[in-house]
């Protein structure tokens, strides 16, 4: 049996036995993904094989959160997409301010870049106050990071100019302040935001929402746990509520297309019917 | 458009018409053959061939203008003479003629029409058709339309549709009309020219099959099958590519036109599945494209993530970089102070390990000149105990002065004699004991026995000297040490005499208290006395050989001075230790230190004493024959007796039984004798006795086996149990059901007691149950619950009370609560299961409100079988376990509350009236919750996050329950439930936590910020309502 068909077992093995160990549901995750970022892990923990991995998994809890940090890709950045975010003024927030208040869902929030970028184009469409954002994620140091609000000044810096392209209407300065090498977020942004540890893979829906907002997110799950996703984003919106996705993502190839009416296909915008 | 049915589909004689025709005709004959000849009745022949245009059978024209001439040739021969027969020859003929020309162009009218109509009819079908399989249909939707609307049209009763895939030569059988794929063992697929189908393929042209063999595949229903008579295939062609083939069959001939229509849809199905296979196609490349964006994304994202780390650790290399040259500089300056430090502490060790010999060589000397010295003392102290032995008898001889020949001084010195001889004794015994244990003679043999009765005996032996010193003697024992220790009795029990001997020997006055507690992992035992005490110079003097605390007090107190030296070495053989304690003037206590693990003796878990059942009764199987073992005596088993005076004695050593018996009749039972398992069990199943007195080693089974049989059977598990044996199995014994233990030997006394509570027991058909909780409400709850006619609940609230209610009173079965004030659940249960424990120990059930770790479970299983966690079942599992353990039948159980065991969830009174604090965001779980709950009386207060429900509680503290969400804005649910229970008042406020989370350490989360319980969303209402009743029947409690 070659050695990559012995990856593939231990990998199957590995995925069930985190789930069993910690109740962390991989098991429905893009299996090419997982391949590299276990392979790698592997190497950061400086295990012989996956086997020896989840011997110690199964033995350190205090691995698994370092472990989780290479399962949960923890890339975001803030007005990612400008696109979306200048798509969601022009084509959302006019329907979000017909609502006597608002509810947001950022699935899979990781650091809360998106979180606090939503909340200042909410902040600044006015919307901000009558909001309520569930920022939620499966990695709980991410969810610590994202309450904190603080990240790496350079990072926000560049994010000006993405700033300035989704429609944003001051300068990103007025919404953080810096110190050192890093900026912390005026906390007024994140006084309405909910953070939360939510599983897409296991957990159920919490709360009736007008927006969910999972951006690239969908692109590690394989294609059931993708219909799963969009089946809690259909019943946790409210009719004619949106769903915002990644560049590379879309409900029109699921289970669910019909449910969904195209936006915005560019900024990957749809809305229940 | 009308078109033509399909069942008129081929132009059919309208035999009606030409009936009428035929008659019509007929008349006209009738007319011409009485006309005379000239009169031009003939040409009335005309109407009938005319008429024959309204039918459809071309031909049928012709045969009327044969008939028409047949007759007009009759009448003309036949006919009346009229005018010249010239004429009338004439006349006929030309009208002969003309009607045949009309004949024919009447037939050529009806051809004509017929054509028109069919053309119009395949059309139409073919538009119908287009219709039919309108619309972005999958392939196999597409064939089933197709062939579906074929079949119909034409008749067919049988039918199959083939698609080429995508560019092979395979044809796969994409649909099926009335097809039977069981019946048919005809493969889904062709490859082109194979079969007829592929053969069709090939060609590219229809085929026809009119005789079809028998066997072939056949039309079959629900009722029967036939053979169709007539195949039809046809190819379906796209650009002249074949894209699929059809196969028709059909009862009777195929319909002429099924060949033209087939023909003429031909192209447009084949377009059609050419169609439906491309968009299949389309939609597979684009499923694959997204998915190739979406791993694409997903590789950049995580390329991106990777960049970030290796920037991260770039960055904290970098640091770690001038970290570590700072370090590597103060490394150096460290290493050269710790190389001469080094090099002194080198020579430093030279010179200890100098010292450090000489020292060894000085203790070998010294140890060897100790145990001289202790041989020689053992030796002489043998050597002088020989003599002194004669000594002492003859002085006691001497002193007792059976000749009478001696004076009052005379017995005085003899007495004197024998006591300083005593004296003696007891110097040398010490001597010999102190020498014995420092030659290392002396051997300890360590056994598990019950402390209890140890100190029994000490207080026994020394209560009458307190008694003559007037001082006041205790002895106390904690509850939480062991009930059985493992060390060695005797050499305990001489340290222990020692420290007594001592107390009693220096106290003059006041108390002296023997006391057993547990010291960490020590046991330990002391000696407390009130006495003239030891100052601090001399506490260590004291152990040492020959002293004692002052050199005058031995003239004051007499004694060796060697008692405590030997206790010393003793507890050090024990593996213990001595300490001493004391203030001169007010009192010294002694202490001897216990090491308890290796003597702590817990009994095995439920598991392995089950397994141990098993063996016994595996081992025991059979060693002698049933029928070996038969007694000499007779029992009573052939008497009619009174029912509920049987007492059935399990024992196979046949005197025992005897007395037994002979027991049973005297307190006016009837014996019956079984010496095996098996014959108990047979006379159980015929004389159902009332009472059992069971052995535990039986010859065929183990007796617990047995007892296990009899508690596990719903017949026989009110049988009260006495189990007498010579094997200690009490604990098992009594969790099984055993009214009662006892150990083999045993005296005839104890024998009467066990009958007669076997009697009391019989005699009692009020069940008693005994309830320990410390909550009043859970307390009356669980009374109301378990309450019935025949059953007497008593309930106490502290394990202290309950212990004393068990010393005085047997109960069928104790409920009890974990946490409890003071004395706590697991100590009360050790304290019952202890051996020689004075309690009766019914069952026990354990009804807690808390979680229990793994840990905890198995510690309590020693002591109870039945655990109930409070919960959404707990009150229907806590009344059927009760039921089991009060023996009661459930049919016997008043109708109410039988009703309750079933359904136990219909109890909804429990809601009304009760105030619930909804805390939740989401404006539908409101609603949700509201209008479910609203209809059984509760009153919804509502709050929509943390700090609202704090407010809430402030206004409307009466509120019985919360029900929590977690995901709030503001404050979320943990912070909430913390702030409320940071308030003494809320304290027991039920508090259940709801929350999106599957996962378990979610419920720990929620349980540790404070909430009483947990439920997962989406909340069923079922588990809502049976939470809510069970936290909310203790409502009344704060």
């Amino acid at each position: 049996m070659d050695a990559e068909r012995i990856f593939e077992i231990e990998l199957e093995l590995l995925v069930e036995a985190i789930y069993q160990r910690y109740q962390y549901d991989f098991r429905q995750y893009s299996r090419h993904s997982l391949r590299r970022r276990l392979a790698r892990a592997q190497e950061q923990f400086q295990c012989r094989s996956l086997s020896q991995l989840q011997e110690r998994l199964l033995r350190e809890p205090a691995l698994f959160p370092r472990l989780l940090d290479y399962l949960t890709v923890p890339t975001t950045e803030l007005f990612r997409d400008p696109a979306y975010f200048l798509a969601l003024r022009r084509h959302v927030v006019p329907y979000l301010r017909t609502y006597p208040s608002v509810k947001i869902w950022v699935a899979g929030c990781s650091t809360g870049e998106e979180a606090y970028s939503l909340a200042i184009v909410l902040a600044e469409e006015g919307l901000l106050d009558k909001t309520v954002l569930y920022a939620t994620d499966i990695n709980p140091r991410s969810i610590e990071t994202a309450r904190q609000g603080i990240y790496r000044a350079d990072a926000v810096r560049e994010a000006s100019g993405n700033y300035r392209a989704a429609g944003g209407r001051g300068s990103l300065a007025d919404y953080y302040s810096a110190a050192y090498d890093s900026v912390r977020f005026d906390p007024a942004l994140a006084r309405n935001v909910v953070f939360a540890d939510h599983s897409l893979a296991t957990d159920a829906v919490f709360a009736e929402v007008h927006l969910v907002s999972c951006r690239n997110v969908l692109i590690y799950f394989d294609r059931s746990l993708q219909d799963r996703a969009f089946s809690l984003f259909h019943d946790a919106l409210v009719r004619q509520g949106f769903l915002g996705l990644g560049a590379k993502e879309t409900v029109l190839l699921s289970d669910h297309k019909d449910q969904f009416e195209v936006i915005s296909q560019d900024a990957r915008i749809f809305r229940k019917r | 458009m009308n078109y033509p049915n399909p069942s008129h589909r081929d132009p059919q004689p309208a035999w009606w018409l030409l009936a009428i025709i035929a008659g019509f005709e007929c008349a006209v004959f009738a007319l011409d053959l009485l006309t005379p000849a000239g009169a031009a009745a003939h040409i009335l022949y005309f109407l009938p061939i005319v008429f024959a245009v309204r039918q459809s059978w071309p031909n049928a024209v012709l045969y009327i203008a044969a008939l028409a001439s047949v007759f007009a040739i009759f009448t003309h021969l036949n006919a009346p003479a009229g005018s010249s027969t010239f004429i009338a020859v004439f006349n006929r003929g030309i009208g002969i003629f003309t009607i045949w020309c009309v004949a024919f162009l009447v037939r050529q009218v009806i051809v004509t029409r017929n054509d028109i109509e069919r053309q119009g009819w395949l059309r139409g079908t073919q538009t119908e058709l287009g219709v039919a399989v309108r619309g972005e249909l999958s392939v196999e939707e597409f064939a089933e339309r197709a062939l579906g609307f074929l079949a119909e049209r034409l008749g067919a009763k049988v039918g199959a549709l083939y698609v080429r895939e995508d560019d092979g030569n395979r044809l796969v059988r994409a649909a099926g009309y009335a097809f039977d794929a069981r019946q048919s063992a005809m493969p889904a697929s062709y490859r082109f020219g194979e079969g007829l189908v592929g053969q069709v393929a090939i060609e590219g042209r229809p085929m026809q099959v009119d005789d079809v063999p028998a066997g072939y595949l056949s039309i079959s229903s629900g009722l029967g099958a036939a053979r169709p008579c007539c195949l039809l295939l046809a190819p379906l062609t796209a650009e002249g590519e074949i894209r699929g083939i059809v196969e028709l069959g059909f009862l009777g001939a195929a319909p002429a036109v099924a060949g033209p229509l087939l023909l003429k849809v031909s192209e447009m199905l084949g377009m059609g599945i050419q169609t439906a296979q491309y968009q299949r196609r389309l939609a597979e490349l684009l499923a694959e494209s997204q998915q190739q964006a979406e791993e694409l994304q997903a590789q950049q994202e995580e390329l991106s993530a990777l960049n970030e780390e290796l920037e991260q650790q770039n960055r904290a290399l970098k640091e770690s970089q001038v970290r570590l040259e700072n370090q590597q500089a103060e490394l150096e300056q460290s290493n050269q102070r710790l190389e001469e430090q080094t090099r002194s502490l080198e020579r430093q060790k030279r010179e200890l390990l100098q010292a450090q010999h000489e020292l060894q060589n000085k203790t070998g000397e010294l140890e060897r000149a100790s145990r001289y010295k202790s041989e020689f003392l053992a030796n002489m102290s043998h050597e002088l105990r020989t003599p002194l032995n004669s000594a002492l008898i003859l002085s006691k001889l001497l002193a007792e002065n059976r000749p009478g020949n001696l004076t009052e001084e005379q017995i005085k010195y003899a007495e004197t004699i024998y006591t300083a001889g005593n004296d003696l004794l007891t110097l040398i015994n010490d001597v010999l004991d102190l020498a014995k244990v420092e030659a290392g003679r002396l051997e300890v043999s360590p056994e598990p026995f019950a402390l209890t009765q140890l100190l029994g005996a000490l207080e026994q032996t020394f209560q009458p000297l307190a008694r003559d010193k007037g001082l006041s003697f205790q002895v106390v024992v904690d509850a939480d040490i062991p009930s059985e220790v493992t060390s060695d009795r005797k050499r305990l029990e001489q340290v222990l005499k020692n420290f007594l001997a001592n107390a009693f020997k220096f106290t003059e006055k006041g108390h002296i208290t023997l006391r057993a507690y547990r010291d960490g992992e020590r046991l330990a035992l002391s000696v407390e006395d009130t006495g003239i005490g030891i100052p601090d110079e001399q506490q260590e003097a004291v152990f040492e050989p020959f002293h004692q605390g002052d050199g005058s007090i031995s003239r004051r107190f007499g004694g060796t001075g060697l008692g405590l030296s030997i206790s010393r070495e003793l507890a050090q053989l024990l593996g213990g230790e001595i300490s001493v304690q004391s203030t001169p003037g007010e009192g010294s206590t002694f202490t001897l230190f216990l090491p308890l693990t290796p003597s702590e003796r817990v009994p095995a878990p439920v598991r392995a004493e089950a397994e141990l059942v098993d063996e016994t009764a595996g081992a025991d199987v059979a060693p002698t024959s049933t029928a070996a073992v038969s007694f000499s005596f007779e029992d009573d088993r052939e008497q009619a007796g009174t029912p509920g005076r049987r007492i059935l004695i399990v024992e196979d050593d046949e005197a025992f039984a005897k007395i037994l018996l002979d027991l049973a009749r005297e307190m006016g039972f009837q014996g019956l004798v079984a010496p095996t398992a098996e014959e108990a069990q047979a006379l159980i199943v015929r004389h159902a006795p009332s009472a059992i007195v069971l052995d535990i080693r039986l010859p065929d089974h183990s007796g617990l086996a047995l007892l296990e049989q009899l508690k596990s059977d719903p017949a026989s598990r009110h049988i009260p149990v006495h189990v007498v044996s010579v094997e200690d199995f009490a604990a098992t014994a009594r969790r099984m059901g055993a009214v009662g233990y006892m150990l083999k030997p045993v005296k005839r006394d104890a024998l009467v007691q066990a009958f007669e509570a076997l009697q009391q027991r019989l005699e009692q058909t009020l069940k008693r149950v005994l309830v320990v909780e410390d909550d009043p409400a859970q307390r009356e709850s669980i009374v109301s619950l378990i309450a019935g006619e025949d059953v007497q609940i008593e309930s106490v609230a502290s394990a202290e009370e309950a212990l004393e209610r068990l010393s005085s009173n047997v109960y069928d079965c104790m409920v009890m609560d974990l946490s409890l004030p003071a004395m706590s659940g697991y100590e009360l249960l050790a304290e019952l299961s202890k051996t020689d424990s004075p309690y009766s120990y019914p069952p026990v059930i354990v009804y807690t409100g808390r979680d229990l770790s793994r840990e905890e479970e198995e510690r309590l299983r020693r002591y109870s079988s039945s655990i109930i966690v409070k919960g959404a079942r707990s009150p229907e599992r806590l009344l059927s376990e009760v039921t089991l353990f009060l023996h009661r039948v459930e049919t016997e159980l008043p109708p109410e509350r039988q009703k309750m065991l079933r359904e136990l969830r219909s109890r909804e009174e429990v809601l009304e009236g009760a105030r619930l604090l909804l805390v939740d965001d989401d404006v539908r779980n409101l609603f949700a919750l509201t209008s479910a709950l609203e209809p059984h009386g509760a009153i919804i207060e509502i709050a929509r996050n943390g700090r609202e429900a704090l407010l809430k509680l402030d206004t409307a503290p009466d509120i019985d329950l919360v029900l929590m969400d977690i995901m709030m804005p503001e404050m979320n649910g943990y912070e909430a439930m913390r702030a409320i229970r940071a308030q003494e008042r809320f304290r027991k406020l039920p508090i259940i936590a709801l929350t999106a989370k599957a996962m378990r350490d979610d419920q720990d989360s929620c349980l540790e910020a404070g909430a009483s319980d947990y439920l997962a969303k989406p909340i069923e209402l079922d588990r809502l309502l049976s939470l809510l009743r069970v936290w909310l029947s203790s409502r009344r409690s704060f």
